[in-house]
């Protein structure tokens, strides 16, 4: 990293307009493309903040600064149009999360970098809506929560109650949601509203090392630790009468169950097992990154297609997974209310993926292109008559659903043209974390931030409370802010407002 | 009984051939060889000539095989194969000629075929251009309000898909049962987005097409949901075992 006085760095940033910057060329070494990154007035002065702590003399260890991780990707082969940031960008691991970025398929030097993925492959979101309100809810609130917790298990080290063995998984990590259908623990309508229909086409499983598989067994139906959580929410507001509906959204007050999880540690050991095979490819192919953690392969190699199989399968896992909890949650609404899930309308609204790569076709300089696609922390925001978004949502554009932190809301927003044309029809993920893990643990106590949900009227069951002050919500960037810049910026139009009744999480 | 086909052929003899005698057998072999089918080299023919000779029917057993002639016993046939293989040769050479070339009785055949039909289908002998017609047509637009096209047969068509998709018995049972849908209906129009092209005429006609390739395709996506749930109801087994389960920490 080239070491600057912070006014120096600031000569490098412009301004574009009130919601967007622009990273010029020379902030990193060997920048391709500009960067540029999406915030209001509050999301900005915490990205120049993190840049000054960066810039003071002695500062060490850590990841770098989110602006400084953007510019490193815009130094990446194969590169196109911009590095971008979407407003929750802060740091992780070689790309920074919240980060966006696309090579071009047809230029050989373009590159593949589980970094700029994530760890947790095909983490996501998925919103189910009920035909209950909030009326119908309260009374039995706390019986619900313990019901929804009995059925995922959730936490470290937790194991699925759907019963698979060796090959039920690899017949999962091919069909992805195909194989839940199959199985029949999930309906027809539930592939249909879900990115890619709920199956990578290139999974292979052969290319996973059995490790990964001795990991992900176990743990299909889990819910998982960290920032993952099943909500049971309600509809707070709605900015956008006519798209909630085609939702299946009509009122205030509606019931929702909102399911963030991810393909456990089944998607952590193939992005771990590719990134030692990266490395090797990088030395060979004299391929150069600002940042070691920036480990990446040419797409063509075979390292990288063995990536991008391995990586489909780990997206297939996590669609079963949440498909499984999907089952689950169905189970538990409907012993509560003595129903069928049918009748209680618990239809997908939508499944999105917020830590993938994507073949997609975008245009570029007004010509359309065949692009790798990164979105690490970043959510696909398809416009109105794409033809890759489900038919019900041809015309509202493709539902978008941002999961907010522990005890705030959430958020449902629809892509838009011009977020096509600037991000690549991509939007921000949820909140973004303002503090580290560390610090959270540091500076907050687990009893006030329960006694605070508490206080809130939510509902809260967790298998390791001592841990809730890293999900507490002063530890992250205020999601409203996050969402109302996209909003601002044209690059996603907000929908629905959700705010939490009862949390379940690990 | 090869009379018509060794004439066209060109056969000098051709009336007085008999497919019973030898030497009328073989001179005709001999003939098709030398003028239409000429698969050996002219002096290669020598013993195919010499048609008196008591070698003949082995050396005519040779030709027979390098010209892939499948009859091998029947004279009879296999004389009709070779005149056959014969007129198929001749019209490869010059098929484009040939293909004109319609028989006298066909060609009548072919003009008296179409006035002849007589359709028992009263609509058919319809004149679809006439006024009365066209009026008729209109008058049942209007009745079903659907907009009037200039030209009066699509128009028609537009009632027709009208009547078939919404005046069917089964759509007619269900209006009967629904007293009122939910919500209030909105004009496509003012709800599509997305168009500019700088002609509201324009914009509005991408609007239309998009709404018909948006029905089409819940169709087709209604179409596979249904064959998925047949689909299941022969696979599905969800299964769930709670001594399996864990809670971590």
């Amino acid at each position: 990293m080239v070491v600057r006085q912070y006014q120096e760095e600031l000569k490098y940033l412009e301004k574009i307009n009130e919601y967007c910057w622009r990273i010029k060329k020379g902030f990193q070494p060997n920048m391709n493309v500009e960067g540029v990154f999406y915030v209001n007035h509050t999301l900005e002065r915490l990205m120049f903040e993190e840049l000054r702590n960066a810039c003071r003399p002695g500062a060490v260890g850590g990841f770098l600064p989110g602006m400084k991780q953007i510019a490193n990707v815009a130094a990446l082969p194969g590169i196109v149009w911009r590095s971008i940031g979407l407003p929750d960008v802060h740091s992780g691991y070689g790309f920074a999360i919240g980060n966006m970025a696309a090579f071009d398929m047809d230029d050989p030097k373009s590159i593949v970098s589980p970094g700029g993925v994530g760890f947790d492959i095909n983490c996501g979101v998925r919103l189910l809506r009920t035909n209950l309100f909030e009326s119908d809810v309260l009374p039995i609130k706390e019986q619900l929560a313990q019901s929804m917790f009995d059925h995922i298990p959730v936490g470290v080290g937790s194991k699925g109650i759907i019963p698979m063995n060796a090959r039920d998984l690899e017949e999962a990590l091919e069909m992805g949601m195909d194989w839940s259908l199959r199985e029949g623990y999930i309906w027809a309508e539930d592939k249909e509203h879900c990115e890619e229909y709920g199956r990578m086409l290139n999974a292979d499983p052969s290319k996973v090392s059995m490790r990964a598989k001795k990991r992900g067994l176990p743990q299909l139906g889990t819910l998982g630790a960290g920032n993952h959580y099943a909500e049971i929410q309600v509809v707070d507001e709605i900015y956008d009468k006519w798209a909630a509906c085609k939702m299946g959204i009509e009122e205030k007050g509606q019931i929702c169950v909102m399911i963030h999880s991810g393909s456990r540690g089944f998607g952590h050991q193939v992005a771990t097992d590719a990134l030692v095979q990266m490395e090797k490819a990088m030395k060979r192919d004299n391929i150069e990154t600002n940042d070691r953690q920036l480990a990446c392969a040419h797409i063509k190699s075979q390292e990288g297609q063995d990536y991008l199989k391995a990586m489909a399968a780990a997206a297939n896992f996590a669609w079963v997974n949440r498909s499984s909890m999907t089952f689950l949650t169905r189970q538990a609404f409907a012993k509560q209310f003595n129903s069928s899930p049918d009748d209680l309308d618990m239809h997908v609204i939508y499944d999105v993926s917020h830590n993938i790569a994507k073949i997609e076709e975008h245009m570029v300089d007004g010509k359309q292109k065949t692009l790798l696609v990164h979105r690490k922390g970043s959510t696909r925001a398809f416009p109105p008559h794409h033809p890759l978004i489900p038919v019900d949502y041809q015309l509202t554009g493709q539902p978008v659903l941002i999961g907010g932190t522990m005890g705030t809301c959430s958020y449902v927003l629809t892509g838009t043209e011009q977020g096509m044309k600037e991000t690549f029809g991509s939007t921000c993920h949820g909140a973004g974390r303002a503090l580290s893990r560390a610090k959270s643990r540091r500076n907050l106590d687990y009893k006030q931030v329960l006694e605070k949900l508490e206080e809130l009227g939510i509902s809260i069951r967790v298998a390791s409370p001592k841990l809730v002050m890293e999900e507490a919500p002063e530890s992250y960037k205020n999601v409203t802010d996050v969402v109302n810049t996209c909003h601002a910026a044209g690059i996603s139009k907000k929908c629905i407002k959700l705010r939490p009744i009862a949390v379940i999480k690990g | 009984m090869f009379e018509r086909k060794l004439k066209a052929l060109g056969y000098m003899e051709w009336d007085k051939v008999n497919g019973n005698n030898t030497q009328h057998f073989r001179k005709v072999i001999l003939w098709l060889e030398d003028q239409k089918i000429r698969h050996y080299k002219i002096e290669d023919r020598k013993q195919l000539r010499n048609i008196t000779s008591p070698e003949w029917p082995n050396v005519f057993e040779k030709y027979c095989n390098d010209v892939k002639c499948p009859i091998t016993k029947n004279e009879a046939g296999q004389l009709e194969w070779f005149i056959g293989y014969a007129i198929w040769l001749e019209f490869g050479d010059d098929c484009k000629k040939y293909q004109q070339i319609v028989g006298s009785k066909a060609k009548v055949k072919n003009e008296v075929k179409i006035p002849n039909i007589k359709s028992t289908n009263p609509l058919d002998n319809l004149d679809f251009d006439n006024d009365a017609f066209t009026t008729g047509v209109n008058s049942i637009a209007k009745l079903l309000k659907v907009p009037k096209h200039s030209d009066h047969l699509v128009t028609l068509q537009a009632c027709s898909k009208l009547v078939c998709n919404k005046l069917n018995a089964d759509a007619i049972k269900q209006s009967n049962n629904v007293v009122s849908v939910k919500g209030k209906p909105l004009t496509a129009m003012t709800i599509v987005p997305s168009f500019n092209m700088g002609d509201i005429m324009l914009d509005n006609a991408a609007k239309g097409l998009s709404l018909l390739y948006i029905q089409d395709l819940r169709n087709l996506q209604t179409k596979i949901n249904e064959t998925i749930v047949a689909v299941q109801n022969i696979t599905a087994n969800p299964k769930t075992d709670t001594k399996l389960g864990k809670v971590g920490k």
